[in-house]
């Protein structure tokens, strides 16, 4: 892991005694969540397990109903808008690009918005971005519409590093698309985390994505979070974990991770 | 939606962290160094310190070990004058990776969006809208026929007909529009009361003002109101929604299970609204005589029994019968041109709005020009 990311000391991101509620349904009860700087860390949960919810909890746009979020040091909520903007980076499940600007505008807003670069200057590190991401330049002005899902991860991709983010939440990444790009998508990940040092917490069920690239895993089940490496969870004789971390789709996943550790 | 940037551009970047990250630069002109934190925040400033520096001699080598902080915008900086000749010594074992991979990038510049000249973009929106014109007719005509067999069969073969769909749509563009409407029909009659008995005093004839609102609100003013009314309102919901549904796949959904979108999307919205538009219209009337009831009263001294003995006289039974006559015919405009827009949607969440706006603006544009022609055309048999 990067000596950037390892500069100071503690954990980059750690909930405490988090609770979610809906009407009478407990979402997530008093959960607790450290994040080391430089790690990759999976959040997986089968559908309906809260996985989205804790991720907008832990970026702010959700108050939970008890329970507190430390960002970087200081409570989510106190900080600053623009500090946020250079703290994290998210990627939403469906790009969430704003479909009236181009790829380009769209990574280039963060920057318009929060540093002080002239339009030239933003326009090079958008060209930059969209690199880093592996997205050609011509496709900086195209409209998000006219990209493909894949294409469309990455944009969004190259726009969550606008700011060159200490934390980057992925929701999803890899869903809906095919293996290939899913894969190629893992390798990027895993890259910008080894060259940039960015913290990277993925939420997601693809267990591929899980196995290969997350150094830890945190499994919400039963409305309680356990956290561990991806060997010690398989061995777990909790029940939602088991059948999450031992079915014939979690075998395939493995073996990808064998023969992606093999290179 | 974007701020204006240049006006908070100074602001934000200072309060971005408590200690603002500084870039400093330090040599004899020859051979320079940089040090503390070369980011995004500080860019600017270590170019503009950096170009001072290297007026006073050429500078060819640039010292990087005392940087605490690169980021990938001071990456890409670096590997700028790098490439412009400039040696870099000193770069920490840190450091040396992200420079590596973004020097390694192949960046190519954005391509450059190709401007028109003013006078041709004009000539290429006139083309545009002319072509655009045309399929809009040609549209309108086909879903008119479509929307219209697809109604008779569903007459025809009654089983066919979804009562339900109907009585909710009947709900949501009756019931729940007639306080808005009821309310618009008043105003309407006292607007044209007020101006009535200021135009007509100096004459003597004020009296006349009785059937002036009378005539007009039941052959135009009731109508009219009421079918913009439902433009904006059930008009516009009719794209929403259909337009949605058609952003979510659902009416593709609708195709392949063999079920056809015009038959359970169009055709109860329009059996709907064509019932519902001349109930309202009857009821924007009523509500317009007992506005002019009361305007008459309190200008006129009319009781409100007078005024009906005047208004028994002023209008006849095909007063009410053209104001009514024209409702359905407006109805079914309203919902062809809707539900047409709704089911053009393609995809995006812009062009949900985009086709709700047309749809409202030639809904109502169609209402008023029909109106133009049924007056006409009222006038020539002289009813």
């Amino acid at each position: 892991m990067n000596v950037r990311a390892q500069a100071h000391a503690g954990p980059i991101l750690s909930a405490r005694g988090i609770v979610n509620r809906f009407g009478t349904q407990v979402v997530h009860d008093k959960l607790n969540l450290d994040v080391v700087r430089g790690e990759i860390i999976g959040i997986a949960g089968g559908s309906g397990s809260g996985k989205s919810v804790l991720l907008k909890t832990l970026i702010g746009l959700r108050q939970p109903d008890a329970g507190e979020v430390i960002l970087n040091g200081k409570p989510v909520h106190a900080i600053g808008a623009a500090e946020k903007a250079a703290l994290i980076g998210v990627l939403f499940q469906q790009g969430a690009l704003f479909s009236s600007l181009s790829v380009a505008q769209n990574i280039m807003l963060p920057m318009r918005e929060h540093t002080a670069l002239a339009a030239g200057e933003r326009e090079q590190i958008a060209a930059m971005k969209l690199a880093l991401a592996g997205l050609p330049a011509d496709s900086g002005i195209k409209p998000p519409s006219a990209l493909s899902g894949g294409m469309v991860k990455r944009a969004a991709f190259a726009r969550a590093l606008a700011l060159d983010p200490r934390i980057l939440f992925l929701d999803e990444p890899t869903s809906d698309l095919d293996p290939v790009s899913a894969s190629g998508i893992d390798a990027l990940i895993r890259s910008l985390n080894q060259s940039l040092g960015i913290t990277v917490v993925i939420v997601t069920h693809d267990l591929t994505t899980l196995f290969t690239i997350c150094s830890r895993i945190a499994v919400l089940c039963d409305r309680k979070i356990t956290v561990d490496t991806a060997d010690k969870l398989r061995k777990s004789e909790q029940p939602g974990i088991r059948e999450f971390f031992r079915g014939p789709r979690a075998e395939g996943a493995m073996t990808a991770r064998k023969s992606s550790h093999g290179n | 939606m974007l701020p204006n940037a240049g006006s908070l551009e100074g602001k934000r970047v200072a309060s971005a962290n408590q200690s603002p990250p500084t870039v400093v630069v330090s040599g004899d002109g020859d051979r320079l160094a940089l040090a503390g934190a070369l980011e995004i925040v500080t860019l600017a400033e270590a170019r503009n310190s950096l170009q001072k520096w290297s007026k006073q001699g050429s500078s060819r080598s640039l010292d990087v070990a005392g940087l605490d902080r690169l980021d990938t915008p001071g990456a890409l900086f670096l590997c700028g004058l790098r490439d412009q000749g400039v040696k870099l010594t000193g770069i920490r074992a840190e450091h040396r990776a992200l420079l590596d991979l973004i020097c390694g990038l192949d960046l190519k510049p954005l391509p450059k969006v190709e401007s028109v000249p003013h006078w041709r973009q004009l000539v290429i929106q006139l083309g545009k809208g002319a072509h655009q014109a045309r399929h809009d007719v040609i549209d309108i005509i086909t879903f008119v026929g479509r929307a219209a067999s697809w109604t008779v069969s569903a007459l025809i073969h009654p089983e066919c007909l979804r009562p339900a769909s109907i009585s909710r749509h009947i709900a949501e563009t009756g019931m729940h529009a007639l306080p808005i409407i009821g309310l618009m029909a008043v105003m309407i009659a006292v607007v044209i009361g007020y101006q009535g008995v200021a135009q007509l005093r100096p004459y003597g004839g004020e009296d006349f003002t009785i059937n002036l609102v009378a005539v007009s609100v039941l052959r135009e003013m009731g109508v009219l109101i009421t079918a913009i009314m439902v433009a904006g309102r059930s008009g516009s919901a009719f794209t929403a929604e259909i337009g949605v549904m058609q952003t979510r796949e659902e009416v593709d959904a609708l195709k392949v299970m063999g079920i056809e979108p015009m038959q359970v999307l169009v055709v109860p919205r329009l059996i709907a609204l064509v019932i519902t538009l001349p109930l309202l219209t009857f009821f924007a009337d009523m509500m317009g005589l007992i506005g002019g009831a009361a305007i008459s009263q309190s200008l006129l001294d009319v009781s409100p029994l007078q005024y009906l003995t005047r208004v028994r006289q002023a209008v006849s039974g095909s007063d009410l019968f053209v104001g009514l006559f024209k409702a359905p015919v407006f109805a079914f405009f309203i919902t062809i041109v809707s539900c047409m827009h709704g089911l053009r949607v393609n995809g995006s969440a812009e062009s949900v709005g985009r086709e709700t706006t047309r749809a409202v603006v030639k809904s109502i544009f169609l209402v008023i020009v029909l109106d133009a022609f049924f007056s006409i055309l009222f006038e020539r048999i002289g009813i």
